[in-house]
């Protein structure tokens, strides 16, 4: 049985990619998993951001910074235009905070535990990063799972828009592997290979387009497209694909779809 | 704040609950804890706490077994799948499978499985297990459920916003039934992290008392079956007329020192509800007893509620349960119902001296006989997360 529901009111203003690969879906390749040439993960490196701030922040939080940073430098919109709570930020990871669990963890082992790191191994830390740098205090929200909870978090931008709780919604995910191969090399039946490191921004503005959200059975063809050519990116993906279908310049109507431990979600905007 | 808003959100009926908590197993238990005063703290014994400054929690020292012989996962999926028996020893979930939802708010997951996972013999369970939506989709498992499945991840406020979000999928025809709460279990994982943070007090929790010096964490589970306002005949805990949220842009671990996001939070929901400080009978504060939440909270509160806030009862939970990150914000959501079902507010434990600096009516000593109609209940977490939720009384 399909669910589907209507919201009424958005349009895609931008996003924003941030892969292993490089800089935006021009940097992807035709096929992923050739391009891995066996490599388990093709890692996203630390960005470089100035500021005091940053050098206790893990490189996750750093990642989702640099996703907001490209997609405002890329549309150029400036900082003062998303700042305060006008902006809402819906935030998604399927795992990014498994390197600062797994590096408080060890630390814990051997009674080196500290409070600066402790506040890190909270998902909410990601997402609070961006919302100190850039300045949003409005509506927000964070989920955890893989590219359908980023479904469900497009969804509710969507809502929030409609129901006029914001002027504009982010979509923020970021996913990292590197310090948990080991691991999620254990749940391969959950995760593809290769694993992609990926930080990607969508930005939702009130427009004409009409959103549904569905429970379909198969892959879009876009969620097809981007396991191909980028690889695992878990909670990423959908953003990716949104990406891909911008960068196509086709039909007004666009439909992406995620899954995640066999449930998968979509939203169509026509 | 933006501007008017379009929508007014339909509400959301709750119609039962289901709890496990350091006061005992089960909704029953948690009530009459509640009102009786009891303590559910106590040193914690189910790891070595030794080499911590605080070594006392509120712990669930006996979870009931599940039916059938069920065996569950890791602890927070234990205690999460018995307040799910809980709930539905209470209730019928009787919508089709792929229309019922599951919300689930959590600020640690099943983050305990991590330790497993790297510690030698570590198993592939181990390694899936340690991510933070395990658990919701074990009760999905459990409940049969193959609708949406959402993990909220807004830390100590989570268990708020995943009411929200549980409502949502209900006013969007995204679902017919949603069982939404929070859970969290404790670990050495969370208690070496606030004892290095020296959030925890080493005296007992005293929210919004002058002598308040920390909190004490404490594991819970806490979940409630939403429906459709009409969808359901017979007695119900009451409805949701309004929820929001807000993020503080201030600091990771800290609350934003002029609580600006909880007010947006509060006003927000207020403004989803249809409803405004006059109409508030009673506030169930996140009260953690620390110094600078209390103080924040106290100064939103009378800021958002006007002179009404020297009328209004508040009470914060905390001190008898200890803080139960994810599923605090649940379980005090519930407690608001259950106030007005039973026309009487538990007293805040440990409150005996308010700081003149948290001036509000504070719910003090003994319980206090009200039946309030509407609740606000608010909530604060970890990466500058605020919720508020809008709570009615079921008619008379």
């Amino acid at each position: 049985m399909s669910v589907s529901i209507a919201a009424t009111g958005t349009r895609l203003e931008a996003v924003a990619v941030l892969t292993g690969w490089g800089h935006g879906i021009g940097a992807l390749p035709a096929d992923a998993g050739k391009a891995a040439a066996g490599r388990a993960v093709i890692p996203l490196g630390r960005p470089t951001l100035e500021g005091e701030r940053f050098r206790r922040a893990t490189r996750e939080c750093l990642l989702g910074v640099a996703a907001v940073d490209a997609l405002l430098r890329e549309s150029n919109i400036s900082r003062d235009a998303v700042k305060g709570s006008a902006t809402a930020l819906v935030y998604v990871t399927g795992g990014a905070y498994g390197a600062s669990n797994r590096a408080f963890v060890v630390a814990e082992s051997v009674g080196r535990a500290s409070a600066v790191h402790f506040p890190y191994t909270a998902p909410s830390a990601m997402a609070g990063e961006v919302a100190i740098e850039f300045g949003l205090t409005g509506p927000y929200g964070i989920l955890i799972g893989g590219a359908a909870a980023t479904i469900d978090a497009l969804w509710q931008a969507t809502r929030l828009l409609a129901g006029g709780r914001c002027e504009r919604a982010l979509v923020l995910a970021v996913e990292t592997f590197e310090e948990c191969v080991d691991l999620y090399a254990r749940g391969r039946w959950l995760v593809r290979r290769p694993l992609v490191e990926a930080a990607a921004c969508a930005l939702l503005v009130p427009g004409a387009l009409h959103a549904r959200y569905d429970a379909p059975r198969a892959p879009s063809a876009l969620e097809s497209l981007v396991r191909v050519r980028a690889g695992e990116t878990l909670a990423c993906a959908p953003l990716i694909a949104l990406a891909l279908a911008r960068d196509g310049g086709g039909p007004a109507s666009i439909a992406i779809t995620g899954e995640w431990r066999g449930r998968r979600a979509g939203i169509q905007w026509q | 704040m933006p501007g008017a808003w379009h929508l007014r959100a339909e509400p959301v009926t709750l119609v039962a609950a289901g709890a496990v908590t350091p006061l005992g197993a089960d909704l029953d238990a948690f009530w009459s804890g509640l009102v009786t005063g009891s303590d559910g703290i106590s040193m914690i014994e189910r790891f070595p706490v030794d080499d911590l400054r605080v070594g006392r929690g509120g712990e669930i020292k006996k979870l009931r077994p599940l039916p059938q012989g069920r065996r569950a996962g890791c602890r927070a999926t234990q205690i999460l799948l018995a307040a799910a028996e809980d709930l539905l020893a209470r209730a019928v979930v009787s919508a089709a499978p792929e229309r019922v939802a599951v919300v689930l708010g959590t600020a640690l997951g099943g983050v305990e499985q991590l330790e497993r996972a790297l510690a030698p013999g570590g198993r592939a369970r181990h390694a899936v297990g340690a991510l933070y939506d395990s658990p919701a989709h074990a009760l999905a498992r459990r409940l049969g459920a193959r609708g949406p499945v959402l993990t909220v991840g807004t830390a100590c406020a989570a268990g708020a916003t995943a009411l929200g979000a549980g409502a949502d999928l209900l006013r969007a025809d995204a679902a017919d039934a949603v069982i939404a709460g929070g859970y969290d279990s404790l670990c050495r994982f969370v208690m070496r992290g606030f004892d290095a943070l020296r959030s925890l007090t080493r005296e007992r929790v005293r929210p919004f008392d002058r002598r308040r010096s920390g909190l004490l964490l404490g594991e819970a589970a806490a979940v409630v079956l939403m429906t459709r306002d009409g969808a359901t005949s017979g007695p119900t805990l009451g409805r949701l007329l309004g929820h929001a949220t807000a993020s503080d842009g201030s600091h990771i671990a800290a609350p934003d020192p002029n609580g600006r996001g909880l007010e947006f939070a509060v006003r927000a929901a207020l403004h989803e509800a249809a409803l405004t400080a006059a109409d508030v009978d009673f506030v169930s504060a996140h009260g953690t007893g620390t110094p600078l939440n209390d103080r924040i909270e106290a100064e939103v509160l009378r800021r958002t509620l006007g002179r009404r806030a020297s009328e209004i009862p508040v009470n914060s939970i905390k001190a008898g349960l200890g803080h139960t990150m994810g599923a605090a914000a649940a379980l005090e959501a519930i407690m608001c119902l259950l106030a007005s079902r039973e026309g009487v507010v538990p007293p805040t434990l440990g409150l005996d001296d308010p700081d003149p600096a948290c001036d509000l009516d504070h719910v003090i000593g003994s319980p206090r006989a009200t039946r309030p109609r509407i609740s606000l209940s608010t909530s604060l977490g970890f990466g500058g997360c605020n919720a508020a939720l809008v709570l009615e009384a079921p008619a008379p």
